[in-house]
């Protein structure tokens, strides 16, 4: 997909670019991709730093009229640079998130104590990492030790739930079971691991591939017996739909995209097709919906807008055209925070103008980064159509 | 799993696509935008040309050759869309003033005249003949923008430098958003003691609250300002786009971004769906009508070859300046080019000629015989085909 010669340089995407608005030592996708891909050579180190810069939010991608991806050929340089170079420990640290944050659920009430203290902070920020919003939450009861319900239910889900329900929010995953279980799914949890974007966002191919490689042999197993897999996090998802057949090149790839469905691109083709019919109460809230930059790269719409439009009395805008920020582990590395910064008040403050009580977003570091910054309430869909349909996390 | 049926797929979300998908939304279908890109209006000043060949816009679209397709729209549609374009613009915060009955200029940064029909507010004071003194403030590190080509040329002028700690127009409009910036901004501004004349701008006031920020800077410094349209990133382009695509949505118009067109399902007459690439599942989008508001070139609805040119979605008959010697006037300048003629034909419903298609309709800067360069007509007449497109297609679904 490196098609860097078709660029007719109308900086189109550099105008989309939220981390070149406000870092000057980014020079932009145009600059970062087409343009120094001319002069990327295959025997040569490379010695574009500032590739790292790059935040990996697709924007670029969504605009450029003319094809190009920028931000595809960024992810290349940002791999090669990885390869080459020795990496910092905040670097290795998010790469391998998922052990980290495995390790720290099971330490839950210890680790979340020494992340909130002084000493705690000290030590994040030696390691490279920023603390401007409070380091989430480890939950001690994950998403895997949740136990299974008998089913014999038509409709079978393989629920891709990704590391932030997991070790932050399982509140949130469950009370996902319980929707998908009242429209009459049968929910399993696959054996999964951390989808690979965070390693990829830190330039470790190696570390994204291993990963991948083995999510997909869990998925298909699930596929080949008739699942559906529906993720929640609209990265994972990207990732799972876009990176497996892409720069990961997963062997089993195509199978998991032709099964994977977003939540709630699945809830509606539950009502589309006539299996449910959802009864949707009052719910009196008045929400900003922050579209997560990489729903917006998925090409499938908005799916949670439409069905927030069939709640009585739910009071929503959309904002699309603003980046969180925090963009996973990006924002929380200190050579990123004054960019995350900004581009999350900047967010924050077109929310604040419009009176929204809560903030709405698909993903958990969306929703962290907004949460953090406004002090509002950050929700996920899902947490309002389970209030709408009186769905509670126990039963 | 085709997510829930449409009434209307309008493919490109340019002026002509984002017109027609508002008025369809606001008379209650249901409309999908879909969109592979950002559009040209992104690249332009945000002025609105109706018809530059005369000063009265609507007397120089009586004059437009027979095959123009501005002649497939009455005079009073043509107001209409215009009427329609300035009240949402109203709702959006970011008015524009002109009338479709006289042009008007707006000071280029080379310091010429160009002419042009509706402007945003802050263009609104832009001088119209050589008489006013202008003061005209730039930033240190701007590099696309250079005020000596206007000082050079107009005898009144003079300028200042600011150092924002920004130098692109994108960062500086980000800036000017911020309140402090603005405060310390104006305070360096009174210092400067302007006493005569206007005040004017490279287009970098803001971006939201670009037409706020200029009445504040008039507030204070009591006297006129004015922005001058730089080359792209174009900020007036870009808060032209921003807010005809959040009033469609705004209206309940749902906008599919990354999705790039590349086939149709179909059966005998009818267009039952788009289609994109996908990695997974084929992805599609089914509609009753489908609006083919893609553009010309650089839009990405047109692809020339070398010896013909495409329609790249439903493969529709192009209508082509004759052999490939024809495209091109010997002079790059020259507004003379045969290709700008390229696009398709249609008839008087906007329907595509010589195709098998029932519930096609086309508009914008895809249609043939438009001539934008030389007829300076670029989004007056996308306003207007797509506000009559919008009508075409209402009559269909009945
Ligand atoms: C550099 C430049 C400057 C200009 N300046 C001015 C000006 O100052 N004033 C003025 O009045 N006019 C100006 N014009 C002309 C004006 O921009 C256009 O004539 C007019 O806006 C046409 O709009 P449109 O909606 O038809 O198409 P476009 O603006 O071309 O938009 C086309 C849309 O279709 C989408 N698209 C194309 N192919 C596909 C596909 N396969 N699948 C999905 N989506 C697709 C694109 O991504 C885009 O969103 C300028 C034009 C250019 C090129
Ligand atoms: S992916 Fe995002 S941060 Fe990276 S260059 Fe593109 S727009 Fe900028
Ligand atoms: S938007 Fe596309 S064509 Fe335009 S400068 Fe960027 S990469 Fe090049």
């Amino acid at each position: 997909m490196i098609n860097f010669e078709h660029c007719i340089r109308c900086t189109i995407c550099v105008e989309n670019c939220p981390v070149f608005r406000v870092n000057a030592d980014f020079p932009g996708p145009k600059q970062a991709g087409p343009d120094a891909q001319r002069f990327r050579m295959e025997k040569e180190k490379s010695v574009d730093k500032w590739v790292l810069l790059c935040s990996q939010c697709k924007r670029c991608n969504m605009a450029c009229p003319c094809g190009v991806y920028p931000a595809e050929i960024i992810l290349q340089a940002q791999q090669r640079y990885g390869l080459q170079h020795p990496r910092t420990l905040a670097h290795l640290l998010f790469a391998n998130n998922y052990y980290l944050s495995a390790l720290g659920s099971l330490t839950a009430p210890v680790a979340n104590k020494v992340a909130s203290t002084k000493i705690g902070k000290k030590i994040f920020h030696a390691m490279g990492i920023t603390t401007y919003i409070p380091f989430p939450k480890f939950s001690f009861k994950t998403m895997k030790n949740e136990k299974k319900k008998k089913s014999k239910a038509v409709k079978k889900v393989a629920f891709f739930y990704g590391c932030f329900i997991n070790f932050y929010r399982p509140d949130i995953g469950r009370k996902i079971i319980r929707l998908l279980e009242s429209f009459n799914v049968d929910v399993v949890l696959p054996e999964q691991w951390c989808c690979g974007l965070p390693a990829l966002g830190n330039g470790n191919l190696a570390i994204a591939r291993y990963f991948a490689q083995k999510n997909a042999a869990s998925l298909s197993n699930y596929i080949d017996a008739g699942y559906d897999v529906v993720y929640t996090c609209t990265s994972c998802g990207l990732c799972l739909l876009h990176d497996y057949p892409g720069i990961l090149e997963i062997s089993l790839a195509k199978k998991i995209t032709e099964n994977t469905y977003d939540l709630h691109e699945y809830i509606i083709g539950l009502i589309d097709d006539g299996y449910i019919e959802p009864q949707f109460t009052k719910v009196k809230r008045k929400i900003a919906y922050h579209i997560p930059c990489h729903l917006r790269a998925l090409g499938i719409g908005y799916p949670a807008a439409k069905i927030m439009a069939m709640i009585p009395g739910l009071e929503y805008e959309i904002f699309d055209d603003t980046c969180c920020g925090l963009n996973g582990s990006y924002g929380f590395k200190k050579t990123n925070e004054e960019t995350a910064v900004q581009l999350g008040t900047r967010a924050v403050s077109l929310i604040k103008k419009t009176g929204a009580e809560n903030i709405m977003a698909d993903c958990g570091s969306c929703r962290m980064q907004l949460g953090g910054l406004s002090g509002m309430d950050a929700l996920d869909p899902a947490e309002i159509i389970c209030e709408s349909l009186g769905i509670t996390e126990g039963k | 799993m085709g997510l829930i049926q449409h009434d209307v797929i309008i493919i490109g979300a340019g002026v002509a696509g984002l017109t027609a998908g508002s008025i369809l939304v606001e008379k209650g279908y249901n409309v999908a935008l879909i969109a592979k890109g950002e559009p040209t209006a992104c690249l332009s000043t945000g002025c609105i040309d109706i018809c530059s060949l005369d000063h009265d816009p609507l007397h120089g679209v009586s004059h437009l050759p027979d095959e123009h397709p501005y002649h497939l729209v009455s005079r009073a549609v043509i107001r209409e869309s215009i009427e329609k374009f300035k009240e949402s613009m109203v709702q959006m915060g970011f008015p524009y003033t002109g009338s479709p009955e006289s042009n008007r200029y707006v000071l280029s940064a080379l310091g010429t005249f160009k002419t042009t029909c509706l402007v945003p507010s802050t263009m609104a004071a832009a001088p119209q003949d050589e008489k006013d003194d202008l003061h005209i403030i730039t930033f240190s590190g701007l590099k696309d923008f250079y005020p000596s080509y206007i000082t050079a040329r107009r005898k009144n002028a003079s300028f200042s430098t600011y150092d924002a700690s920004a130098s692109t127009t994108m960062g500086l409009a980000t800036n000017f958003e911020r309140e402090d910036f603005l405060e310390k901004f104006l305070s360096w501004l009174e210092k400067l003691n302007i006493q005569e004349g206007k005040i004017a701008f490279p287009a970098v006031l803001g971006l939201e609250s670009a037409a706020t920020i200029t009445q504040k800077i008039e507030e204070r410094l009591r006297c006129k300002v004015f922005e001058i349209p730089t080359i792209p990133p174009s900020m007036p382009g870009r808060r032209l786009f921003n807010a005809l695509k959040d009033y469609f949505r705004k209206k309940g118009g749902m906008i599919y971004w990354s999705w790039p067109v590349s086939g149709v399902e179909k059966t005998k007459k009818i267009i039952e769906a788009v289609t994109t690439p996908s990695e997974g599942r084929p992805k599609s989008l089914n509609a009753k009508v489908f609006i083919l508001a893609s553009g010309s070139f650089v839009g990405g609805g047109l692809t020339a070859r070398r010896d013909t040119i495409v329609e790249n979605i439903f493969n529709l008959p192009v209508f082509v300046p004759g052999q490939r010697d024809n495209w091109f006037d010997s002079d790059y300048f020259s507004l003379n080019h045969g290709i700008g003629k390229a696009g398709i034909i249609v008839d008087s419903s906007f329907r595509p000629k010589e195709a098998d298609w029932e519930n096609v309709f086309v508009c914008g800067g895809i249609l043939a015989h438009t001539d934008v360069l030389k007829n300076g007509c670029g989004h007056g007449m996308a306003l207007a085909t797509g506000y009559a497109v919008a009508a075409s297609c209402m009559g269909y679904i009945k």
